[in-house]
């Protein structure tokens, strides 16, 4: 990263332009997340019927004017249950990039800042935590707690944390001894503040791509651990559980499992794709690989 | 090069010490008193309490860890409370499935992500690099489980070509097994190969940039040479650590994909028991495959010393 990158004014200016390179690079990822975003936020509200009402009599139907992308086993229309399905995906995005994103940042730039025995502490946690199957913290929350989006959620936040330590860490180690940084110091900030409102704001494009790949991962665990039966409880709608409800009825209505799959894959691809388009926007890509 | 190893086995115990305080603790401090379950609708203050002592539930939680340790060392991992079947037996029906699952998919995706990442690497400008990198994205994006429900579609009810679900133990004949595990194998490998081949990409890319393979260029080695004497070899040595790190997605792919095809192997015999609360048989599941993780990560750790020429001399 050359010296003027990262001084703040050049930032600043790059960051007015992220939109229009967004528009130019990836509008397709553009368009995914927007409609992600829509759904989640207005989708419950502009459903066409109840999300959780059931009415056999209409089960299992294709698609009809009446309901757009047909009924599932109980009678309910698909596309009401989707879009409640899309915020419950987004709910799982933010608590996994919030938890990842503070405990995780917390930690990289702690790390980072003080570095010696703090930082090869933390780097041994979070290799620890790094790689650890998900799912067996997932499976020991839930049995000590129960089954719930938020405790599903919280494995998978945890899941997150070393990401976003791994790239918090090394942009304050590239920033600890820089001029700016150094001249702070010279001011008489304290290491905390020096932290806070030095080092961090440099750090948000990486994160924010970060919080990108990891927030795809967030949707297809949410998914994932629903179809499980560890997350959302039923009647609730979740692609996860709706799928589940769909593998029944394969032979019957096969429809089902690929509309609710497409939908969930549509918006997953969708944030890799904005991730990808971040990261070369910010020319750091701190990809979750 | 004895640091290094010894480090890597103190990191692993470290691991396997939080794993099983995890799952230990878990269990005992979840609501409900396990001796009260046992004896289910006999149970009276008096009998719950005897049994309580027998259980050595009124100890100390630090001395119940302890002797829970002591047991679980010694191979000993206490009964289901569902079936009420020793923890060993279920864990050792369920572990054959799993494992067959698990390596088949991965040593098919390592044969098949190899190749296509490393000729991404070396052909970065062909035209149809774009579109191969574009499919890996959507591959990565694509939950694995859903992949497993589009085949079955496609080969269980279209084309009535292979069962949807069910599992032939290799005992009871080779062809029906391949056949039960043909979709299983074939869901998990699609899951897998993406980030791999991603993963190798991205490696051989680097490795491409080393000196040594100018070098080689300058001395005018072929370029496929090149590829297969310096490229491959360095990036192989990179991507078994990966696939070392990756072992936690394996595992709860091959978790999922387990409970989709009716496999009874460790995943479903977990998810089975986090859904009845059967404690003991999750503590064993939680503990054997975290024990596996380790394990393969220390074998790979080994592995390193004896493939890498560099690690051995350090």
């Amino acid at each position: 990263m050359s010296a003027t990158a990262t001084s703040p004014g050049r930032e600043r200016r790059r960051q007015a332009g992220v939109l229009g390179f967004l528009i130019r690079r990836s509008p397709v990822a553009l368009a995914l997340v927007a409609l992600f975003l829509l759904a989640a936020s207005i989708g419950p509200i502009v459903a066409p019927h109840s999300m959780t009402d059931t009415n056999l009599a209409m089960a299992l139907q294709g698609p009809s004017a009446e309901h757009w992308l047909g009924t599932d086993p109980l009678g309910r229309d698909v596309l009401s249950r989707l879009l409640g399905a899309s915020r419950v995906a987004a709910q799982a995005f933010l608590i996994v990039v919030l938890l990842g994103g503070v405990i995780g940042t917390t930690l990289g730039l702690i790390a980072g800042g003080r570095g010696g025995i703090v930082d090869l502490l933390v780097s041994r946690i979070t290799e620890i935590l790094q790689g650890f199957p998900t799912i067996l913290v997932a499976i020991v929350i839930v049995a000590l707690l129960s089954p719930s989006l938020t405790n599903a959620m919280i494995a998978v936040g945890l899941a997150a944390v070393p990401d976003f330590a791994r790239v918090s860490r090394s942009v304050a180690i590239q920033l600890r001894d820089r001029e700016f940084v150094d001249a702070a110091r010279g001011l008489g900030a304290s290491e905390l503040r020096i932290l806070w409102s030095e080092i961090l704001p440099n750090m948000i494009g990486p994160l924010v791509v970060v919080a990108s790949f990891d927030g795809a991962q967030a949707v297809l665990w949410e998914a994932s651990l629903s179809f499980l039966g560890l997350g959302v409880q039923p009647p609730a709608p979740s692609f996860g559980s709706m799928l589940r409800e769909a593998q029944s009825f394969l032979a019957i209505q096969p429809s089902l499992a690929i509309v609710v799959g497409l939908a969930v894959s549509g918006f997953i691809l969708g944030l890799n794709l904005l991730g990808d388009a971040l990261g070369e926007y910010f020319q750091k890509p701190g990809r979750n690989i | 090069m004895g640091t290094y190893l010894l480090g890597r086995m103190l990191g692993g115990l470290a691991t396997l010490i939080c794993v099983s305080a995890l799952a230990f603790f878990a269990t005992a401090l979840a609501p409900g008193n396990p001796a009260a379950v046992l004896l289910g609708n006999m149970a009276t203050p008096e009998r719950v309490e005897a049994v309580t002592r027998q259980m050595g539930l009124d100890q100390p939680l630090p001395t119940r860890y302890l002797i829970w340790l002591r047991e679980t060392v010694q191979g000993n991992l206490g009964t289901s409370n569902l079936s009420f079947k020793p923890v060993n037996d279920l864990l050792m029906t369920a572990l054959p499935p799993t494992l067959q699952l698990a390596f088949s998919s991965l040593i098919i995706a390592v044969v098949i992500a190899l190749p296509i990442g490393l000729l991404l690497a070396q052909n970065e400008r062909r035209w149809w690099s774009r579109p191969v990198s574009a499919l890996i994205t959507v591959g990565i994006s694509v939950p694995g489980f859903w992949v497993g429900l589009l085949l079955i579609i496609t080969f269980s009810v279209w084309l009535k070509l292979l069962p949807s679900a069910g599992y032939v133990p290799l005992s009871r004949g080779v062809w029906g097994n391949f056949r039960s595990m043909i979709l299983p194998v074939l869901t998990l490998t699609i899951y897998l190969v993406p980030p791999l081949v991603r993963f190798v990409r991205m490696t051989a890319l680097e490795v491409l940039r080393e000196g040594y393979v100018d070098t080689a260029r300058a001395k005018g080695v072929k370029p496929s040479a090149i590829l297969m004497r310096h490229v491959a070899p360095n990036t192989m040595i990179t991507t078994v650590t990966y696939i070392g790190l990756q072992l936690g997605v394996l595992i709860s792919g091959a978790i999922v994909i387990e409970v989709i095809f009716s496999i009874p192997g460790l995943g479903r015999l977990g998810m089975n028991a986090v859904l009845n609360r059967d404690y003991p048989v999750i503590q064993g599941v939680v503990l054997v495959a975290a024990c596996g993780y380790v394990l393969v990560n220390l074998l790979i750790d080994l592995a390193y010393v004896l493939i890498d020429p560099r690690v051995r001399t350090q």
